[in-house]
């Protein structure tokens, strides 16, 4: 069936539609990531966006269950060239699968165009319907996304992901599950919370550290958990993994900006500031921090994309905390990143150590 | 069989966290000195010297120290043992003694008579690479690049490159 992407400005890319049939409307968020498709789809970052995929091909190893990021997907629809329906050892075709999710898809679209047009233009709305007259037009142009997008993702109620490790109270903003696979992996005690959860009720888990999970949206679009951030971040050491990292940089007074260009991509080379050193690790963020305000703050880069020197690493100057632009669990890509939950088991053991005041555990 | 537990970017790594914490832990970084426990030890202080002079931009004296003279477990005539003072004056100042394994903390208590015969720093702290636990005096470290528990059986071999010609970390 021939379908239409119809971009906010106007502009009109024919297709030819697959999964769901419904019309529908997000933000266009282009992806070059070339596999892993299954888990860019089930992120909660999806959530309220369609995904183009900017690769030739797509649906090549077909689509495996072992790799979902939620239990349902979020996204609105799907964007791509060419799909292919193999199914190596057993994997879903992928057009089977975007319809099995309800989620609708449109293929045959000249991608070239559409990321060369995107890469001009920025990112913005769009949607995918049958026709495309001028009504069809205004009413794109007339749609407000909705700003209440971590509360659609994050969890109702809070829930352990038990291990014997050290404790974490991890704040949901739309958490990949490969966060708490590498947790897990490493037999972190884990309990997850409603992003809303206040200051007392986390306190009263008595953790070792909290981490603030990659999320959908705009940071300043949750006032509640910056301020608990505010409150926390003097009292326990912090990881920050994408928006929960804008929100650190916004709660110690940094600004937060729009890139250029967005990240998203499976592998992008990252610099670690201090050694030099060179890591390929996922990007799923179209925000960043203003270079500017972070120098008047008390924050410091500890890691920069080699690409356009953006801020993707940051570093509290006297407080235990960390944070990550780019999304250190991979899922999709390099496993470069896992350092970052290492370390900051290692930060947390540290700072137990040091409020312990020298009682050895053996 | 020599089982490989922290790779030479592990090892960078840890020690750049340790830096971050020493500048967390000591709000804006003047009055500090590095005391490096020979051989490996001293390697550590300089690695942690280069990482805040490029971090923050300040130079930390860094101080090679001998504790042969002040072991528990020899019986030689105390004038064979020449104690060597540091050439940085200690007094008042925050020593941060570095090693690369602690382990019975005898070493470290023998560091901290160095240190103390030379002068009255206003702080002690330590900093070492791998804590791998069964201590045998009160002490502990304040910043550690890794616990690795042990068995009294393992020993744990610290190799860096400025001696060894490479960075890591083994278990026996």
């Amino acid at each position: 069936m021939k379908r239409y992407l119809i971009l906010e400005d106007g502009t009109v890319f024919p297709g030819i539609g697959f999964g769901s049939s419904v019309i529908t409307t997000g933000q266009l968020i282009i992806s070059n990531i070339r596999t892993g498709i299954e888990q860019t789809i089930t992120d909660p970052n999806a959530e309220g966006q369609i995904l183009a995929f900017s690769t030739s091909a797509i649906g090549t190893p077909g689509i495996n269950r072992d790799f979902y990021e939620s239990i349902n997907s979020r996204c609105k629809g799907v964007v791509v060239g060419t799909t292919i329906g193999s199914t190596v050892d057993g994997t879903i075709p992928f057009e089977n699968w975007v319809g099995s999710l309800s989620i609708p898809g449109i293929k045959n679209v000249d991608m070239r165009a559409l990321s060369d047009h995107i890469a001009e233009h920025g990112e913005m709305k769009a949607s995918i319907m049958d026709t495309y007259d001028e009504h069809a037009k205004d009413q794109i142009k007339a749609l407000v996304l909705p700003p209440d997008l971590v509360k659609r993702v994050s969890t109702k109620q809070s829930y352990p992901n038990p291990n014997i490790g050290v404790k974490v109270v991890i704040v949901d903003l739309g958490l990949k599950y490969s966060i708490l696979r590498q947790l897990s992996y490493r037999g972190t005690n884990a309990i997850i919370v409603n992003y809303n959860t206040s200051v007392e009720e986390i306190e009263a888990l008595h953790p070792d550290g909290i981490i603030f999970s990659n999320g959908p949206g705009h940071p300043e679009n949750l006032p509640n958990t910056l301020k608990n951030i505010q409150e926390l971040q003097t009292k326990y050491p912090i990881l920050g993994i994408g928006l929960g990292t804008l929100l650190i940089a916004l709660a110690n007074n940094c600004d937060i900006e729009t890139l250029d260009m967005a990240h998203h991509d499976s592998s992008i080379a990252v610099k670690e500031v201090a050694s030099g050193k060179i890591d390929f690790v996922n990007h799923n963020h179209s925000l960043t921090i203003n270079k500017s305000s972070i120098s008047n703050s008390n924050l410091i880069v500890t890691d920069i994309c080699v690409n356009d020197g953006s801020i993707e690493g940051i570093r509290h100057e006297y407080l235990p905390i960390t944070g990550s632009l780019f999304e250190p669990e991979a899922a999709p890509g390099p496993s470069d990143g896992y350092y970052i939950f290492d370390e900051f088991i290692q930060s947390m053991e540290s700072n137990k150590e040091q409020n312990r005041g020298g009682i050895h555990k053996w | 069989m020599a089982k490989e537990i922290i790779d030479g970017q592990t090892m960078t790594r840890a020690l750049t966290r340790i830096t971050y914490e020493i500048i967390e832990r000591n709000k804006g970084i003047d009055n500090l000195v590095l005391v490096g426990i020979k051989t490996r030890g001293v390697y550590v202080a300089h690695r942690i010297e280069s990482r805040l002079k490029q971090l923050e931009n300040l130079n930390v004296p860094v101080a090679e120290l001998d504790i042969t003279p002040f072991r528990d477990d020899k019986n030689d005539d105390v004038n064979t043992n020449k104690i060597e003072d540091i050439d940085i004056d200690i007094n008042d100042k925050h020593v941060i003694l570095t090693d690369d394994v602690l382990y019975t903390g005898r070493t470290i208590r023998a560091a901290m008579d160095a240190i103390m015969s030379m002068g009255r720093p206003k702080k002690i702290s330590l900093a070492v690479l791998v804590d791998r636990g069964h201590r045998e005096l009160p002490i502990r470290a304040d910043f550690i690049g890794k616990n690795i528990p042990t068995s009294q059986k393992e020993t744990i071999k610290v190799l860096m490159k400025e001696i060894d010609g490479e960075d890591r970390v083994e278990i026996d």
